[in-house]
């Protein structure tokens, strides 16, 4: 099938609210139909997400399928879309995880079944948006696009304490996303002031052009990027930006949660490597040293409460934040290994802890609690789910050959051409992993069935077979992309080459003399 | 006086024969909806006909003290949809009320007669002729529910506060016309602009004369902290009026000021800045901030709406700042927030149907469930309110926010201060969704049905709350015309 004549990016972004809108439609008694269209939707930008793997040439120019097409001219403001290596990579994330989480919504989400399934096909639209956005005003608008849907999800099909978790997950991310909002009108507004002209005052090249020939003041990119940094730094979320996290994925339905953390936190670093850096680097580089500290204290801080998590998801959550914090410290540090495992580690963390989080839903189908106390013994009565669940356990603990392995070995990498006691630091906390990982599993799968566990009796059922398909596309992936990290790095090497030498051109300003 | 005169100023007196006909036709046939609401539709109609035919060419009447240019044309235009809008809304709140139909609508186009008049103003004399004629109805409307105590109340605090900042206001003209010896707008401003060319500072008769204007002004739309009437008249009136008095005098006020602070003050500007600076700051932050401890819907848009006034404030500092964007922002911004919040009001009249009804949160709980077309309608305004993008107020706030950038310090400060504030704003909007989707109804209440009259405009602010989001570049054009035409 020849693919080059369509608007493929397009056709991924819109497909899915082609399909809310039909389900809009549908009358909401006939839930096979809803859950079916919503699935079917799903899978078919799925597979038109797998053409931009097929069609994408690695050696090519950094952009392709480029689409352009004037939207609100008199600010220069257009509809662009174009992806990267990086780009490709997420978008594919992204389709994947969502028709599986569609697929896992299936049992737990009985109520308002219509309501659900548009609000997850719009928030398909905000995420890939986002991923393909090459003007700055239209990012903008997909990355708020997502927090609505979101907010949705959380507040209507979430846990006992909800409402909170979910306003303080908006009111969060709206304070980050507003202020970049200025920092994006700041920087068109430079631009056009330099240049005299609006045209291209959105546009990401041209920017990215400006940028590299100087044309941001130093003073004017440490605000720029402040802006952009908040709003960023809350959605990986960075410490001490993490606090809605725990929050949000503990009311959040299984679904959200795999959403929440395999695309929603990776925005965050996307935006870093995608914006961030290339239009800032000056005052990436005067402020990198504060930032890996702060990724330091992330990854420590994240495993070390992980540890004492007496709750399955909210040490999930956790984990995240330490997990996230590989991510940005990859990014901070400006070199090749790092970016490298920056980007396996957003897609491997992806992976991993969106199956983890479909792990933690299932059990908690079967026995409304979520506490690791009450857990105990499940090799026993359920011996698929606790092989799966140890397969994933120990892919996020880094066990070489599973593909978290690679990405935070070549963070690592990076960090000790870096500094080695940066990366000596990181690597003690892969010990801690282990620990609250293992530990939590021993406690979960080893020994006496418990108590609680045995007055459940015939309610305890091993993993039915569409729990199991949606496992095995992550646990496959997650071993493809541990013995072959290659697969993901060749994608992506345009990307981290054109990024580091973009940031290479910045020097740090003297924060004590600048002007 | 020439005929010429009488064409230029068409639309202003056919503005006022479809008000005395919506009377005289209701002396005919006593009581009945159908001809008011053809009368005073179709009539409404026409005028837009005459705003748009005269629009064409620039012109003045009456030695100068009456002018069309593309703000006017653009000012009458929304003006008129407001009045449109409001008539669509009214009826299914005002009839099982037993609220006269007729007069609400006469007493409505009135208003509008006057906030025309203000747009095409170029005699500081007539532009208080105009702000006279657009608040005097907008009393009578307030208290239009004249057995309800609330409703009586919120009037006479509306008419008390508003007759005190009319006579300030005056007496600012007054002072003004005394040190310029003109009336005429582009007389003040010539006179102005000599001193302000000069390098003496500002004598005390123009400062007294600056404080009075911005006191009375700020009054009018309800800027901090001169708002104390807003929140009482708002939630006396019945709903349909307060749906109306939050955008059409507020934007009839903001043509005011455009027309007094742009044009005739304008030479002025970097003496009024400051004190507009302030009042966008306080504005904002203290509407959205009583906003967020209110538990009665119509309270709490009363409150969002002076937020909204200060968003607006900063297109206009922006403007002094040096940037002719920051007014395009504001008049922008003015038809994005009349369309989501005559819609969100439209929302609460509708559910208060059934007399009784209170706009309290409780009244939304479970609405997604009971009337899901309704709900998320709401949530689409509401959204917009908050200013979430692809919707009409998330361009309007863009806009404004991306002249005051461009104004530089310290307007730009005024940017960030505007950020912070909507998303402060985020939680009290969104917790309406709350109650819609996350709450269970309170009491099992029938969906009500509503008329046709009421989707035909749920469906016009609809459409327009998502145009001006997501292909704002129609409307900006427009905007930059008109904003060209006064400075």
């Amino acid at each position: 099938m020849d693919i080059s004549g369509l608007p493929l990016l397009s056709i991924i972004t819109f497909l899915p609210l082609a399909g809310a809108i039909l389900i809009a439609f549908i009358p909401r008694g006939s839930l096979g139909a809803i859950r079916a269209t919503a699935l079917g939707v799903a899978l078919v930008t799925w597979v038109f997400s797998l053409f931009l793997l097929l069609g994408f040439a690695p050696t090519h120019t950094p952009f392709q399928f480029v689409e352009v097409a004037d939207w609100i001219p008199v600010f220069g403001i257009r509809y662009q879309l174009g992806a990267d290596g990086l780009s490709v990579a997420l978008v594919v994330l992204t389709t994947t995880l969502t028709w599986i989480s569609i697929l896992a919504s299936f049992g737990p989400i009985r109520e308002r079944v219509k309501e659900y399934m548009i609000s997850f096909l719009i928030l398909e639209v905000g995420m890939v948006g986002v991923f393909v956005a090459l003007d700055l005003f239209l990012f903008y608008i997909f990355w708020e696009v997502v927090l609505v849907p979101m907010y949705l999800i959380i507040g209507i099909w979430g846990g006992a304490n909800r409402i909170y978790a979910t306003i303080k997950f908006v009111l969060y991310t709206l304070v980050g996303s507003l202020l970049m909002l200025v920092a994006i009108l700041a920087t068109a507004f430079t631009f056009q002031a330099a240049t005299g002209s609006w045209s291209g005052a959105f546009d990401f090249e041209s920017l990215r052009n400006f940028a590299a020939s100087g044309g941001f003041s130093g003073t004017f990119q440490l605000f720029a990027f402040l802006a952009f940094f908040l709003a960023f730094a809350i959605k990986v979320p960075m410490f001490p930006f993490h606090t809605w996290l725990p929050d949000a994925h503990v009311e959040a339905p299984t679904a959200g949660s795999v959403i929440l953390a395999g695309i929603l936190l990776k925005l965050g670093g996307y935006g870093f490597i995608r914006f961030a850096l290339p239009l800032f680097p000056d005052a990436a580089h005067t402020l990198a040293p504060a930032i890996i500290v702060l990724s330091l204290i992330a990854i420590i801080y994240g495993a070390i409460v992980a540890l004492v998590q007496p709750d399955l998801k909210k040490l999930v959550a956790y984990s995240s934040v330490s997990h996230m914090g590989f991510v940005t410290l990859g990014i901070f540090i400006f070199q090749a290994q790092g970016l490298q495992g920056a980007i396996l580690q957003m897609v491997n963390h992806g992976l991993i802890t969106g199956a983890l989080f479909l792990l933690v839903g299932v059990i908690y189908e079967r026995t409304h609690d979520r506490s690791i106390a009450r857990m105990g013994g499940l090799g026993a009565p359920v011996p698929v789910y606790a092989a799966t669940f140890g397969f994933f356990v120990f892919a996020s603990a880094g066990l070489p050959g599973l593909s978290g392995f690679v990405g935070e070995f070549l963070v690592l990498l990076g960090a000790f051409v870096y500094s080695p006691p940066v990366a000596a630091v990181a690597a003690l906390v892969m010990i801690l992993a282990a620990g609250y990982l293992l530990w939590m599993f021993q406690r979960v799968a080893f020994g006496e069935l418990s108590e609680f566990l045995r007055g459940l009796g015939d309610h305890l059922t091993d993993m039915r077979p569409a729990e199991i398909l949606t496992l095995v596309p992550l646990g496959t992936l997650v071993v493809v992309f541990g013995l072959f990290p290659g697969l993901i790095l060749d994608l992506v090497q345009g990307t981290v080459a054109t990024v580091l030498h973009d940031v290479g051109t910045g020097t740090a300003i003297n924060l004590l003399f600048w002007q | 006086m020439a005929w010429a005169d009488f064409v230029t100023i068409a639309p202003l007196i056919g503005a006022i024969l479809v008000a005395v006909a919506v009377v005289l036709v209701d002396m005919a046939a006593p009581g009945r909806r159908a001809p008011a609401l053809v009368v005073s539709l179709g009539g409404l109609a026409v005028v837009a006909l005459l705003v748009l035919v005269t629009g064409q060419t620039p012109a003045t009447a009456f030695g100068g003290s009456y002018k069309v240019d593309a703000l006017t044309t653009f000012l009458d235009l929304l003006f008129l949809s407001i009045a449109a809008l409001t008539i669509l809304f009214a009826p299914d709140y005002l009839e099982p009320r037993d609220l006269p139909i007729a007069e609400f609508a006469a007493v409505l186009i009135f208003a509008i007669s006057g906030t025309m008049l203000i747009s095409a103003s170029a005699d500081l004399l007539v532009l208080f002729l105009g702000l006279e004629l657009m608040v005097l109805p907008g009393y009578l409307l307030a208290g239009f529910a004249k057995r309800d105590a609330l409703s009586t109340e919120g009037a006479i605090k509306y008419f008390l506060l508003g007759s005190f900042s009319s006579a300030i206001f005056l007496f600012g003209l007054a002072f003004v016309w005394g040190l310029t010896g003109t009336t005429r707008i582009a007389g003040v401003a010539g006179a102005l602009g000599a001193i302000a060319a000069g390098s003496a500072p500002l004598s005390a008769g123009l400062a007294i004369g600056l404080a009075f204007l911005t006191t009375g002004v700020a009054f009018k739309i309800a800027a901090v902290p001169f708002h104390y009437w807003t929140p009482d008249a708002y939630q006396g009136s019945p709903t349909p009026v307060t749906g109306y008095l939050s955008v059409g005098p507020k934007v009839g006020a903001f043509a005011l000021i455009i027309r007094l602070f742009i044009e005739a003050l304008g030479p002025l500007q970097a003496d009024w800045l400051p004190i507009i600076w302030v009042l966008a700051a306080l504005t904002m932050t203290l509407g959205n901030l009583v906003a967020l401890t209110q538990t009665n819907v119509k309270r709490m848009l009363a409150y969002s709406s002076i937020a909204h006034t200060g968003y607006m404030l900063v297109g206009l500092a922006a403007w002094a700042g040096g940037r002719i964007e920051g007014l395009e922002g504001l008049l922008y911004y003015g038809a994005a927030y009349t369309f989501m919040n005559l819609g969100a009001f439209a929302v609460v009249a509708a559910l208060q149907r059934r007399p009784g009804v209170t706009s309290s949160l409780d009244t939304f709980a479970g609405l997604g469930r009971r009337e899901p077309v309704l709900g998320v309608l709401m949530v689409l305004f509401l959204l917009s309110l908050t200013g979430i993008p692809p919707t009409a107020g998330f361009f309007g706030k863009a806009y404004v926010i991306l002249a005051a950038v461009q104004a530089g310090p310290p307007v730009n400060v005024l940017a960030v201060i505007a950020v912070l504030n909507a998303a402060a704003a985020a939680f009290y909007y969104l917790r309406v969704v709350v109650y819609m989707y996350m709450r269970d109804p309170t009491s099992e209440t029938e969906p009500a049905r509503h008329g046709g009259l009421v989707w035909t405009g749920l469906w016009v602010t609809t459409a327009l709350t998502i145009a001006l989001g997501l292909f704002p570049e129609t409307l900006a054009e427009i905007v930059a015309s008109a904003a060209r035409a006064v400075s």
